[in-house]
Parts: C-alpha cells; structure tokens; sequence
C-alpha cells in the first residue's frame, strides 16, 4: 500500500507532480485552460492526429481515391521491401542526411565562430550571411539552377578561369546531389543565427580564465567553446536531420513535375517517391505505408541520437 | 460578469473558426458553372471564350487555369468538383474513371447531342476503353520533322528536301553537325529526344507501341520498342553523351528566342504544331529559315508514312458534379466545331473535330500548320494508347529511355526489365 504521508508519485520512475485535488476552481480553472488551448488542440485533432490514425489505417489497404479501402494487411509494406525504387529514394535519402547534415552544421558552426568576431562591419556581414534563408525555396532553387548552369553558369565559368572544366551538374547523376547540397549550404542562415546566440553564451570568464592559463585559441575553441554549445549543436543536428529525411521541395522544383528524379533517379528522394505514389499513381495506401516507415526511421534516429547525446553534450548549470 | 463575457467570446470564436474552416470555398451561386483546366497559357482568353456561353444561355462560367495537380485530385473525391474538368492527357482520365471519379460520358453525349463522327478517331481512341468513352478531346498536338533550311544549305545539303527516311535522318544528322578542334560540339544535327521524349512517334514508325493496339497486352519489350530505342542510342553514342549533354546544358529557354533551333544551334528537331504559330517561331524568331515536314519512316516501311501520334486535352465530367445536365450541355457547347476552331486557332494547336479542321482560321495558320492539320487525316494516325496503369508505366519507361541514352544501357535489357515488373499488373488490371 501506498504510504500515506508520502505525497512523491511516481510513473517508471519518473517524478509525477502530486495529486490533484479536484475543487470547483480547479475544475473551472482547467476549463478556461482548455479554451484558450483550443484553437490548437482541434487544429491538432483535426489536421495532425485524425490524418495520422486514418493513414495508419490505410497503409494497410489497397486506396486509391475514393473507392472503400481493400484491406490487404501488410502486403504494401512486404511490396515495399522489393520495390527497387524505394531502396534508390531511401539510399538517396540517407545520402543527404549522412552528408548534408554534418557538412551543413559544420559550416554554420565555422560561419558563426567567424561572424561573432569583434570586427568592423560585424552586423553587416551577419545580415549578408543570413539573407540567403529569406529567399523563398522555389527562387532560391531556380537561381542555383542557374548558377551551375554547366555552359553558361557562372559556377562553371570561374572554374573555367582557373582551368578546371566544371560538371554537368545536375543532368549528372554523380554531381546532382552535392549540387543540391551547395543550394543547402546556401541557405544555412537559420542554423548559424542559432549557433551565434550560443556563441555570446559561451561565458567570457571561462574563456578568460583558459587565456590566463595560457591556453591558444585552438584550446580554447575544443575544450570551451565547442563543449559550451554541444546542446546547440544536439539540437540543431536533430531538426537537421528530420529536415533532410523529409527533403522534398527543391527536388520536387528541380524535377519540374515530369521528371521527378532525374537524372536516373539520383534526385528521386523518400518525400519525393511518397508525393509520386500517392498524387501521380494514386495509390494512396502504398504512400501511407511510406509515410509511417519513415515516420518509424525518424524516431530511431531521434532516439538513438539523444541516447548517445550524453556522451558529448553538456548542459552548463 | 466579465468572466461569462469571456466564455461567450471565447466560444463564439472558436465557433466562427470551425465554421469558417467548413464553410465551402469560394461558394458559387446558383447559375454559375466551374470549369477547371490542368493547362492554360492564358487563363484571360479561355475566360472569354467560355463568357460567350453565358451570352448564349444565360449561365455563368468560372474558368481556373491552369489549375495545380495536387488540387484536383481532393476536388474530384470530395463534395464541390468542378462542373467540367479539362485534363492534359488521357491517361489521368482512364485512372480517375477506375477510382469511380468521372463519369462514362454516353449518357453526356446523348443529352448534349455531340456529334462523334465529327471527331478525328486518332485523338478519340484516347479516351475510349473497350466501348466505354470515358473523355472527348477537346483539342490534340502532333509532331513533325522540322529543319534549318540556311544550316542544311551550310552542310551542302538540298535545303528544300528533308530526310526521307529515319536512315537518311541519321545520315543527314551526322553532316549536319560541327564538332570543334577540342572535340566540342558546336552545332548538332539531331537529338532524338529534344526537347522531351519522342519515343511514341519512333516506335509507331517501327510498327508497334508499348501496349497492344486494343490495350489488352502491354509490349514495353517488343521488336518496335527495342528497335526505337536503339535506333535512338545510336546518337548518344556517335557524339558521346557526356558531349551533348554538356553542348545541351548551354541551350536557351524553350519558348525563347534562344530555343537551340531558333539559334541555329540544333539543325532538326521533332516538334508539334504550335510551334508555327503565332506565339512562338513567327513571334520568337521570324526570320527563320525553316521547313516543316511528316517525320520519315524507315526505309524498308515506307507504308508508315506520315506517322503522327495524337496526344491532347481530354475533357471529363466529374462523377460528383451537382448538376449532370448543365455539365453535358456545357461539354456539348464545348466540343461544338465553331467552339474547337475558335479556342484552337488562336493556341494555334488541332482541332478533334472534321468541321473544325476546315475552318479557314486554320489556313491562315499558313502552310507549314497545315501540314499537321494533313496528317490528322493520315491513315497513319495514332494517338498515345492510355490505361489506368500509365503514369506508373511511363514513368519506369522514362527511367528505362534515360539508362539507354545515357549510359548506354542494351534497350533490350532494360525494356525485359520494365516488361517483367508491370506483367503481373497488367494481367491484375485487366482482370
């Protein structure tokens, strides 16, 4: 039996806040809270909970459109796991997150060392660096196609001052992925805002006390600085991250609709092989199937990522 | 007091959100009928066109086009469809039909009173499975053999005679382009698939498609498919496809001045009527030299002469629409030979109906459409076969097309492949 003096509740050995006493104010007071929450909570039932149940629902049916649902249990995802084109958009996929990501946070970690120096011109090279990330994804997109246009593009042409002959870039199939990577990197002023505002949290008296301890400025940036925004870097490494798996947008605007993953299926990625299935074959259940896998890979990653988090991340205070 | 005011003024927000959130979109009166339209270069003339059927009868026409993909399939399962709905292909209309979303149109033709035997049979057959008619085609594209009469001259070739086989073609090609000391191409005969795919019209030149005549029988890795797609590579690999693609890379827009036949930059193309018309090379680039013709047949089938294949608009009825009758008269106004002449003569693109084709508005196209306004009447006519499997199908064909042009992949190989992968939902299709 419960000790009755102990008032500490626990849930798998998780604090739980005590008990609730129920009076006429709280029951009143949880109504009001509910109101105010409710704008959100029927936008979320309506728009986020019920079209995840129901598509749960219909990955396990043959759909289409708008004929009842064949119910085929788990044959969409056994025809997945042969389906070649799922394994190329998933390898795609990875591809991205494995490269992108990491190339991605380490150049907004360089950017933001380098714009959080004391110069002359500081606010001015902070708004340069973050206008890219307010161009809107489709310009952003078609201007990148124009840069590397590989006769034309001015890419190609600086690279050709130097002697080097440029790429076909994206009609190559081994060059249409970094192409898009560079357009990523591009646009990475949200991640470097971010990593500036853990920068100026980084305290000066650390940094200080290192210096007078003879500390260079290497020893400094790996044993303070980097440590001080490892939370930063945990973070910005996990909304990366689901944002690749999820990269849809500037494959969809460089494919044009008609040629989604060319060439040969180099930019066919997961979103991407999802929107064909279910919006140009209309095969809805097949899409939902998709959509739950990588709903499932997403939550590994995540999990696995804050499992190991532990080991390099450190929460000052 | 002001505790209740709150709730009340909460409630009633959160009320007109939910109702704001239901209420229909963009609710129509009465006697307004919606017409959605997949293409549309110019939704302010469609517009137009259509607001003389509210001169005629009174009722209202709303006219979006071009509308997005994404937005018709939830329209078409949904309660408000549009009235009528024009479609770029009809494929789309053959896998709505299977979704029980549009309707079997005889019912439409019988109220609307359509004449059928006014339209060509090529653009027809799009729409048709077995006897079912599920679209009519509301206008077609075809595609010919157009040539730089000036670059043929500069190659020493008779610049009035365009190649009169696919063999010569390739021959003709080879003179025709200009590779630099460095090995770079500066000007290219032929490029089989400029500027998309053209594989329709080679295959039908060989004698056969990807799908049996009736549709019954799905042939991706027949002798014609093989044969159209080696006959194909063959470019690729004469000039090295690294080469063109990276000579291609440098070609202006499509529709611009620019447009690598226009600059003298590509000495033959296939490409469809709407090019000589009034929006494109007379606009684009007047001084042109240039000739159009029916693209050749191979020499030993010299029978195969003036192959086209129709490929066009398909206008459908949604299944949901509210009010059948009105959708059937509209659709009957539509295909009526004075409307088709009207809207295709200025798109400068085939008109589906006989009467339409001899409107003199299509002579003053000038010479060169007609030759596309001809080869309508080719017995050699064919349209793109259709089923309900075909974005899936076409899109593994084009991945096929794209290893075999440009990687050198063996078109037989990879044609089994796609045979292999789609027999099994074919025979479940048609079952």
């Amino acid at each position: 039996m419960d000790d009755p003096a102990s008032t500490e509740r626990k849930f798998f050995g998780i604090k739980l806040p005590p008990k609730v006493v129920w009076t006429k104010r709280t029951k009143a007071d949880l109504r009001t809270g509910l109101l105010f929450l409710s704008p959100w909570l029927i936008g979320f039932l309506l728009f986020t909970l019920y079209p995840m149940v129901v598509s749960f629902y219909y990955s396990f049916t043959i759909y289409h459109s708008k004929r009842t649902p064949d119910w085929v249990g788990l044959q969409n995802y056994k025809d997945l796991l042969t389906d070649e084109k799922f394994w190329i958009s998933l390898n795609n996929t990875m591809y991205m997150v494995a490269i992108a990501v990491p190339l991605g946070l380490l150049a907004s970690f360089l950017c933001a060392l380098l714009l959080n120096l004391k110069v002359r011109g500081q606010a001015f090279y902070r708004v340069v660096y973050f206008l890219p990330s307010i161009v809107p994804t489709v310009a952003g997109t078609i201007l990148f196609l124009w840069l590397l246009n590989p006769q034309v593009g001015l890419v190609n042409t600086l690279l050709a001052q130097i002697g080097i002959q440029g790429p076909n870039w994206m009609a190559d199939p081994n060059w249409s992925k970094p192409a898009l990577i560079l357009l990523g990197m591009w646009g990475m002023g949200g991640t470097i805002i971010i990593y500036l505002s853990g920068l100026q949290d980084v305290p000066v008296s650390l940094i200080e006390a290192a210096e007078l301890d003879g500390a260079n400025w290497f020893q400094r940036l790996w044993h303070i600085t980097i440590p001080m925004v490892s939370p930063i870097t945990l973070f910005n490494l996990i909304t990366g991250m689901i944002g690749m798996f999820q990269y849809f947008a500037q494959a969809y605007i460089v494919g044009g609709g008609d040629s989604l993953g060319r060439p040969l299926n180099s930019t066919l990625f997961y979103s991407v092989y999802l929107y064909q299935n279910a919006f140009l074959f209309l095969k809805m259940g097949y899409a939902s199937a998709m959509a739950w896998i990588l709903f499932v890979i997403i939550l590994i990653f995540t999990l696995l990522l804050l499992k190991v988090s532990d080991r390099f991340t450190y929460y000052a205070g | 007091m002001n505790k209740k005011f709150f709730r009340i003024f909460s409630l009633l927000l959160v009320a007109s959100m939910l109702l704001a959130a239901c209420g229909s979109p963009a609710a129509s009166g009465d006697n307004v009928l919606r017409v959605w339209i997949q293409w549309g270069d110019n939704p302010q003339q469609i517009q137009e066109l259509f607001d003389k059927y509210t001169a005629e009868t009174g009722i209202k026409v709303e006219v979006t086009a071009p509308i997005g993909d994404d937005k018709i399939l939830p329209a078409l399962t949904g309660s408000n469809p549009p009235d009528v709905l024009v479609l770029s292909g009809g494929d789309l209309a053959k896998s709505f039909y299977k979704e029980g979303l549009v309707d079997e149109l005889s019912g439409a033709i019988k109220t609307g009173n359509i004449d059928m035997g006014d339209m060509f049979e090529a653009p027809l057959s799009q729409c048709m499975q077995n006897d079912l008619i599920l679209c009519l085609p509301w206008g077609t594209d075809a595609y010919a053999l157009f040539w730089n009469k000036d670059l043929f001259e500069a190659a020493g070739l008779d610049p009035e005679t365009p190649p009169a086989t696919m063999e010569e073609l390739v021959d003709f090609a080879e003179k025709l382009t200009v590779v630099d000391s460095n090995g770079k191409i500066q000007q290219i005969g032929f490029i089989p698939d400029h500027s998309w795919s053209h594989t329709d019209l080679y295959v039908r030149n060989f004698g056969g498609f990807w799908y049996s005549d009736d549709g019954s029988q799905l042939t991706a890795n027949s002798q014609p498919m093989i044969d159209a797609l080696t006959w194909q590579q063959q470019f690729y690999t004469e000039y090295g496809v690294e080469n063109i693609q990276s000579f291609a890379s440098g070609f202006g827009e499509y529709g611009s001045p620019d447009a690598p036949f226009y600059a003298g930059k590509v000495a033959m193309m296939v490409e469809g009527e709407w090019q000589t018309g009034p929006n494109f090379i007379p606009a684009l680039k007047p001084e042109l030299n240039y000739g159009v013709a029916p693209f050749p047949p191979p020499a030993d089938h010299p029978e195969r002469a003036g192959t086209i294949v129709n490929q066009g608009t398909a206008v459908v009825i949604p299944s949901a629409a509210k009010d059948k009758e009105a959708s059937a008269k509209l659709l009957a106004w539509m295909m009526s030979p004075a409307i088709v002449a009207e809207e295709f003569c200025f798109n400068a693109n085939l008109p589906t109906s006989r009467k339409a084709a001899e409107d003199p508005c299509f002579k003053e196209l000038g010479t060169k459409f007609q030759v596309f306004v001809d080869l309508m009447s080719s017995p050699n006519a064919y349209a793109v076969l259709t089923t309900p499997l075909s974005f899936e199908l076409n899109d593994a064909l084009a991945a096929a097309e794209e290893k075999i042009l440009y990687t050198g992949a063996d078109p037989k190989t990879e044609l089994d492949a796609v045979q292999a992968n789609f027999e099994a939902k074919f025979i479940e299709l048609n079952k």
